[in-house]
């Protein structure tokens, strides 16, 4: 049995105008990284959105190492599934500091634990030195490291990418790209990506599906 | 949805919040369901009376005062609009803010300001006869009358217009202007054929706005003697002591409200212009020259004046004379009564409407959530009036329910315990208010969008953690908003006080009406002039947040 199973998931918006997502299946295998790839309004990250539980399917299940996450008779709430998610424009939290948003999610973890949790994780994105800094006095490619931070802190299963580079500039993108892919492989972990960008998707991924509108 | 799944979904969306927010919504509509069910109750003898003599005499008048203070404000409002979005002339920054300023005068304050101001002993005849030797026909200060009424509000309640119709203009018209411009046509050409057309949605939202205002007045008709529907309720209710009549009248009167609502709606529906593009260029202004300059600034000192300077003037002067008078214990005591009510009511209100505004955020779109943001809208739109009918009913039903409680509890039989309590002021404070706190915390979450909280949630927090943690923080902004314009509004709301208040119980609002009435207008300015104060702070404080926004 894979790692990570979506099967048969389907969901519409209320508004009626059809399903975003029809049937979608996908197996996972752990520490695999798997880029999905569409043009936008093809229901990318719609899926995501799915898999974190921010949204609920009208059908179909999704499974994370045994354990079912969501199907027509249960619901697993997005703070107990987890899963860690990079949004699109990092939402960091911008009242609390770059330590404060690592934080944020160890609250299960003893104070030490915390701390030994927080300074591993400012090392692996290299960031020693910035934790009193606030989010707007980073730059867009600092702000990204303290995300990868902040949703790697916790251990989650998975990690869930969307369009991690719409927010950078060009020439830096390719720099951080390359990051991010030492990052994942060290970190070792299940990872999703969703881009509209085929070289994003082609850098990183082991894996690449193609979702049509 | 399968059974299976309708489970779930239940299970994954009920919780505390919502349970809270449903609760609040069903109490809010508790007093206007009371109120409707009185058109289905069976007459009373009165109520033949009150159809043969009153219910269409009374009816017309509040037509024609609403008829003439929409028209009215219309002019005022829109021409300054236009004349500060689309023009520079001296002061014009100055004006800008002044025309929102009248917003912070009750409506009752200004009539009985110029009521005293324009009375035979008033300061102006007075002026006239004694500098001048004038003795003008009476008939020209006759300001207690319906014309009067219709010059009160147009003066005080214009804002309204003025202040939705600038923005629009200001924030959506550039581009059409600048076409029109090009193509030739004059000034006048394009405000008749531009900008009014274009105009017209938020012209409406500002004219019912003002129609609801002067359906909701009490203490300008009262004031002046105008036989308004708000005095037929009062006339059924305290001089026939028919309160099924009253609660009758007062259901054709928002049956009526509901009417001007869907007319609204209309007027509105397929007129929501505004460009197709998100690029919005200011309108750039033009610089008046000569005679129109002179004219415009004429113009507008006049309606400053009259809608600001003049009656705060006069209050002062009053002030003067009588604040050895009116500075006592007694005072102190009103000012505490005043914040004690507002800030327990705030309190529990704000609570509330977060609660709503965090459950209702996540799913806008929803059946559940257009539901929940009408029910909590309502209140607002219903007259102080006839909303307190309403909350009296269900609290005296209640207290009957409760009777058998309060045997046991060893009061004395057919004790009313809540009705006699601070209790349903603060309820109607609530459910009359609940719309300013809530516009204001959504406002708040709106611009904080959902992310913050789903980063959260993903990071392992609930929903209520979620809450404190991430949104209470970044909504503090929106929340004291919601506290300041709430307490501008129940620090001068007057028809709810005054008729839901326990016996004896004064706030500055009731002071000063009461002084008012008793004909001792110069001892009611100390409290009126506090009541303007908090005004200005929350018209300023408004006025900051828009300004804010615009950048």
């Amino acid at each position: 049995m894979s790692f990570f199973q979506l099967e048969n998931v389907t969901f519409g918006y209320d508004t009626g105008s059809g399903p975003v997502v029809r049937d979608f299946s996908l197996r996972m295998e752990q520490g695999e990284i798997v880029g999905i790839l569409g043009s936008s309004g093809c229901g990318k990250s719609t899926l995501l959105r799915l898999i974190a539980g921010l949204e609920a399917p009208a059908g179909g299940r999704i499974l994370i190492a045994g354990k079912v996450l969501v199907d027509p008779r249960q619901f697993v709430e997005p703070e107990h599934r987890g899963v860690g998610m990079i949004f699109q424009d990092y939402a960091l939290f911008p009242h609390l500091t770059v330590e404060q948003n690592i934080l944020f999610g160890l609250h299960r973890l003893t104070k030490r634990e915390r701390e030994q949790r927080l300074g591993e994780m400012l090392s692996l994105v290299q960031m020693e030195g910035y934790g009193k800094r606030y989010p707007h006095e980073l730059s867009g490619g600092q702000q990204q490291r303290v995300a990868f931070a902040r949703a790697l802190a916790p251990r989650p299963a998975i990690l869930l990418m969307d369009e991690p580079f719409s927010n950078l500039d060009a020439d830096l993108k390719k720099k951080i790209r390359e990051d991010l892919k030492q990052l994942l492989r060290h970190a070792h972990i299940t990872t999703i990506l969703v881009t509209h960008d085929k070289e994003d998707a082609e850098t990183i991924c082991d894996r690449i599906i193609r979702l049509a509108r | 949805m399968t059974g299976a799944a309708l489970r779930r979904s239940l299970k994954r969306k009920w919780n505390g919040w919502v349970a809270l927010s449903v609760t609040g919504a069903v109490l809010a509509l508790l007093p206007s369901l009371y109120i409707l069910l009185g058109l289905f109750a069976r007459t009373t003898e009165n109520w033949q009376h009150i159809q043969e003599y009153m219910l269409l005499d009374y009816a017309l008048q509040s037509l024609l005062l609403v008829l003439g203070t929409v028209s009215c404000t219309i002019v005022v409002g829109v021409s300054l609009a236009w004349l500060v979005a689309a023009y520079d002339f001296p002061l014009r920054r100055f004006f800008s803010f002044a025309f929102v300023l009248p917003l912070a005068i009750p409506p009752y304050i200004a009539a009985y300001t110029y009521g005293n101001m324009l009375s035979y002993t008033g300061s102006i005849q007075t002026f006239l006869r004694n500098e001048w030797g004038l003795a003008p026909d009476q008939r020209y200060f006759d300001i207690m009358s319906m014309k009067g009424a219709i010059f009160i509000f147009t003066l005080f309640l214009f804002p309204y217009v003025y202040l939705i119709a600038k923005t629009f203009m200001e924030k959506q018209s550039a581009a059409f202007i600048e076409n029109a411009l090009l193509l030739g046509k004059n000034s006048l050409h394009i405000f008749w054929r531009i900008v009014l057309p274009l105009s017209q949605a938020a012209i409406a939202g500002g004219a019912s706005l003002v129609a609801f205002e002067v359906l909701n007045d009490f203490g300008v008709t009262k004031h002046f003697g105008i036989q308004s529907f708000t005095a037929a309720i009062f006339k059924t209710w305290f001089g026939m002591y028919d309160v099924d009549s009253a609660i009758r009248l007062a259901a054709w009167l928002m049956s009526l409200i509901i009417g001007i609502f869907v007319v609204e709606r209309l007027v509105r529906r397929r007129k929501k212009f505004s460009s197709p593009t998100n690029r919005m260029t200011p309108l750039r202004r033009r610089k008046l020259k000569g005679l129109s300059k002179y004219a415009v600034l004429c113009f507008c000192v006049a309606v400053a004046a009259l809608s600001f300077f003049i009656p705060v003037a006069q209050l002062a002067v009053w002030a003067t004379w009588t604040y050895k008078e009116v500075l006592n214990d007694v005072f102190v005591q009103l000012l505490t009564n005043t914040l004690l009510i507002s800030c327990i009511s705030i309190t529990l209100l704000m609570i509330l409407a977060v609660t709503v505004a965090n459950v209702i955020r996540y799913s806008r779109t929803s059946v559940f959530s257009l539901v929940m943001t009408r029910l909590i809208s309502m209140g607002y739109s219903i007259p102080g009036a006839v909303l307190s009918i309403g909350v009296l009913a269900v609290v005296i039903s209640l207290d009957k329910e409760l009777a058998p409680l309060y045997a046991w509890l060893g009061f004395a039989e057919g004790k009313l315990v809540i009705s006699m309590s601070l209790f349903m002021l603060i309820f109607a404070y609530i459910i009359r208010f609940l719309a300013v706190g809530y516009n204001a915390v959504e406002a708040g979450f709106e611009k904080t969008g959902n992310r913050y909280a789903e980063a959260s949630r993903l990071l392992g927090m609930g929903m209520t953690r979620t809450f404190f943690k991430v949104d209470l923080p970044l909504i503090k902004g929106a929340v004291i908003t919601g506290f300041i314009l709430v307490f501008m509004e129940i620090v001068k709301e007057l028809p709810l006080t005054l008729l839901l208040r326990p016996y004896n119980f004064e706030t500055l609002a009731t002071k000063a009406y009461q002084y008012a009435s008793d004909e001792q207008i110069h001892q009611a300015s100390i409290p009126s002039l506090l009541i303007i104060g908090v005004g200005i702070v929350s018209v300023y404080f408004y006025h900051w947040l828009g300004e804010r926004q615009a950048k």
